[in-house]
């Protein structure tokens, strides 16, 4: 089903919702100067809250697009606004309190906040090439923004600068490869292009440009999802960004990126044969995108082990899990993309956690040296524990909610007789282990000679630390509703 | 009528002459310069083939937007590099590299 | 030759000479110049493929607006008493080869793909035809676009304010 402009507003409310609220707290940010600072964040709150409940409230029957053709809304572009919307939610809150933020007036950072979440929920759900790329461009623009937020430090502007010139250049070759599969077809619409494809055979010197064209446009997407090869920006904006941008940037753009890859390269450039689909073009791209997989959480893991700076191990550590959700979606088989999404789901508490942890020591210690976290076992047992629990969820060890993501993703390529590639995943978690372990040893075990003086933490983000603890201890319980909700949201339009 | 492939090799050499400024230069206005030869190279593209390949102006509609999103991109990216030079006093990418260890 | 053809060869000569020049220029100030030609020749290209709206677009966003704003940026960043505005290069052979590399494989591209074509049209203006398209099915983008520049105002202004306290 096709809706018209004015139809499609009834299924478009969490979006509008979020407009409204950028609107507003632009308003309050200058309207309200003595009450701002508890209105602003409130006003988001309020927004992203009120647009997850329009969210999870959506009612689409089957799947349909919007707006003459311009949005696809399927199951899959729902599991991934809700995905988004609680990232925000948990980003916007772990932001109250950070003391590198609270340096600098934070009237914009809500608002750009909300700006790049409705970005990102456009880009789950567009299906023509102009849409997915103006909503590429507003999460991209608003995230280099972002990372420049505090303006007078040199490590943020630096990042910033690194981070808009790489993008510019990616989505500039995406941009390219886009105007070649139009050359091609004749169509910007994801779907008339398969259509376009599958009519016309491609055969000959075409197969070579829609490898041109695919090899283009990964360009782009890679530099969303920060898969090798276009991972070098990662490290550096991650350290150079305030923790909580940081946190955000390797979850939700990370995830957007990886919904807009699938609908892509399955919606667009394969045709569905039964559970599987298969590539339009003649080449074994399955292949390609596994080798592509490997080395990202290869190269993730191995330039993690050396790092003493947290952030910077997280950046490297978040370049190597792109690597494990690639391995979902490069099996191009249903189950494969609900492993996927489950991983994608309990990598969002697991990391944002980890993140938060880093956060919050900064705010007394205004260190992210991993030797300055020695003795926080002692000065704070509650952190210690809380960020080990994190990291045993990141490695993946039973009980924590990590090992159910991994479950999935290894079960999927197992599923597929894909044994060499399960092992290199297993090989890979085991050298993550080190890492990660390492950090543990520092806080719980090594102890500096300074009587251990306790850490404070406000009550707010003590609270938030229990509420991201929570699905990392009790997936694994409940985990059936996950399972549920990710086997429903593999319908893509067109698709499965 | 001049061939469409005429068109698209004009674009091919602006997209390469792009990239190889975005590789050679370490002055990111200079960078920046490149990346408009890029999106220069790829509007082109899809204005010719709303001409030669398609009946409707989709084309033409898309190029329209990349011209907007150009233009809010330059106007970030300066004021980047603005900031930049204020704290750094240097616009050279390789000065700016703390990060790099 | 038809003098079409003869403007074509010209204007085609003048965009990728001046890219050229953007590119290899060792001065700030004669790159952005140059990419002033690169600008105009490519409007003059749209106009051949028929895209009046496109071409003035062309001329007055690019030449008069993103033009200015990279002058500027030339300007600001380095002290206008200092006329040494020269640019160092790196990694030049690299450069070179990927730069060939690529452009090897999209001119064979643009030269050996089948690519979609129909019939030739009536060139026809086509600001009435964009302008309904904005307003029917490309509504959505156009409100995106604007909330894009929306953030892109915000950001830049927040980016270049010095005070820390509004």
């Amino acid at each position: 089903m096709n809706l018209g402009n004015l139809d499609s507003l009834t299924f478009f409310r969490p979006e509008l919702i979020l407009l409204g609220g950028i609107l507003l707290v632009v308003i309050s940010d200058i309207a309200l100067k003595g009450l701002r600072n508890l209105i602003n964040p409130l006003l988001t709150l309020a927004a992203l809250l009120l647009a997850l409940f329009y969210t999870l409230q959506t009612d689409h029957g089957s799947a349909m697009t919007l707006f003459e053709g311009m949005l696809a809304l399927d199951n899959f572009a729902l599991f991934f606004k809700v995905f988004l919307l609680v990232a925000g939610i948990l980003v916007l809150l772990g932001s109250l309190h950070s003391e590198e933020l609270a340096s600098v007036h934070q009237g914009e950072f809500h608002a750009l906040l909300l700006a790049v979440t409705l970005g990102m929920l456009l880009m789950a759900n567009s299906a023509h090439l102009v849409m997915l790329y103006l909503s590429l461009e507003l999460v991209s623009l608003t995230s280099y923004v972002m990372v420049g937020y505090l303006r007078s430090d040199r490590l943020s502007n630096e990042a910033s600068m690194k981070y808009i010139l790489f993008g510019a250049v990616s989505t500039g070759a995406m941009l390219y490869g886009f105007s070649l599969l139009y050359g091609m077809t004749g169509s910007l619409d994801l779907f008339a292009i398969r259509d376009a494809l599958l009519a016309q055979e491609v055969v000959g010197f075409n197969q070579v440009t829609l490898v041109l064209v695919v090899v283009l446009t990964t360009a782009g997407f890679g530099f969303k999802t920060a898969a090798v090869p276009f991972h070098f920006w990662c490290p550096d904006v991650y350290t150079g960004a305030p923790t909580p941008v940081t946190a955000f940037l390797s979850v939700a753009p990370k995830a957007a990126g990886f919904a807009i890859l699938v609908r892509f390269f399955l919606g667009g450039l394969s045709q569905p044969a039964g559970e599987q689909w298969a590539f339009i073009s003649g080449i074994d791209w399955p292949m390609v995108l596994m080798v592509v997989s490997v080395m990202t959480m290869s190269l993730g893991n191995i330039a993690a082990l050396t790092q003493n700076n947290l952030k910077r191990m997280l950046a490297y550590s978040s370049i190597a899990h792109a690597g494990y959700i690639l391995m979902g979606v490069v099996l191009l088989t249903g189950t494969g993309l609900k492993a996927m999404l489950v991983y994608l789901f309990v990598y969002l508490f697991m990391n944002l956690g980890a993140f938060f942890v880093v956060t919050v020591i900064f705010n007394s210690e205004k260190t992210f040296e991993l030797e300055d976290y020695n003795g926080m076992f002692r000065r704070s047992p509650f952190l210690a524990v809380a960020m080990s629990i994190f990291l045993l969820s990141l490695i993946g060890i039973p009980p924590f909610a990590g090992f159910l993501g991994k479950l999935y993703i290894f079960g999927a390529v197992i599923d597929q007789g894909l044994y060499w590639f399960a092992l290199v995943g297993a090989l890979n978690a085991a050298v993550a282990a080190f890492y990660y372990m390492r950090v543990m040893k520092h806080m719980i075990l090594e102890n500096d000679d300074r009587p251990p003086t306790p850490l404070r933490i406000s009550t707010l983000n003590r609270a938030l630390l229990v509420l991201l603890l929570v699905p990392n201890i009790l997936l694994i319980v409940f985990w059936t509703p996950i399972d549920r909700w990710a086997a429903n949201s593999i319908t893509l339009f067109g698709g499965l | 009528m001049i061939e469409l492939k005429y068109f698209l090799l004009i674009s091919a050499c602006l997209f390469s002459l792009g990239v190889f400024g975005v590789l050679t230069r370490r002055n990111a206005v200079n960078v920046l310069m490149g990346v408009e030869l890029i999106l220069n190279s790829a509007n082109l593209n899809l204005v010719a083939f709303s001409r030669y390949s398609s009946t409707g102006i989709d084309g033409q509609m898309f190029a329209v937007f990349v011209i907007v999103v150009a233009a809010a991109e330059v106007a970030v990216a300066l004021a980047i590099v603005l900031t930049l030079y204020r704290v750094l006093n240097t616009v050279n990418l390789d000065r700016a590299d703390v990060l790099k260890r | 030759m038809s003098v079409t053809d003869i403007v074509f060869i010209l204007t085609a000569i003048v965009t990728v000479g001046s890219a050229v020049v953007v590119v290899v220029s060792r001065s700030l100030i004669y790159s952005v110049f140059s990419l002033l030609f690169t600008f105009f020749g490519v409007a003059v290209l749209y106009v051949f493929l028929g895209a009046d709206f496109l071409a003035g677009a062309q001329v007055l966003i690019y030449v008069g607006g993103i033009l200015v704003l990279l002058l500027f940026g030339v300007m600001l960043t380095h002290r206008l008493y200092n006329l040494n505005l020269t640019t160092e290069r790196f990694q030049p052979v690299a450069g070179t080869l990927i730069a060939a590399a690529v452009f090897a494989s999209i001119s064979l591209a643009a030269f050996k793909t089948k690519w979609k074509l129909v019939g030739e049209r009536e060139l026809e203006p086509t600001t009435q035809q964009i302008g309904e398209a904005f307003l029917s099915s490309y509504l959505l983008p156009f409100e995106i676009a604007s909330v894009l520049l929306l953030v892109a105002l915000i950001g830049a202004a927040m980016l270049v304010r010095r005070r820390t306290d509004v």
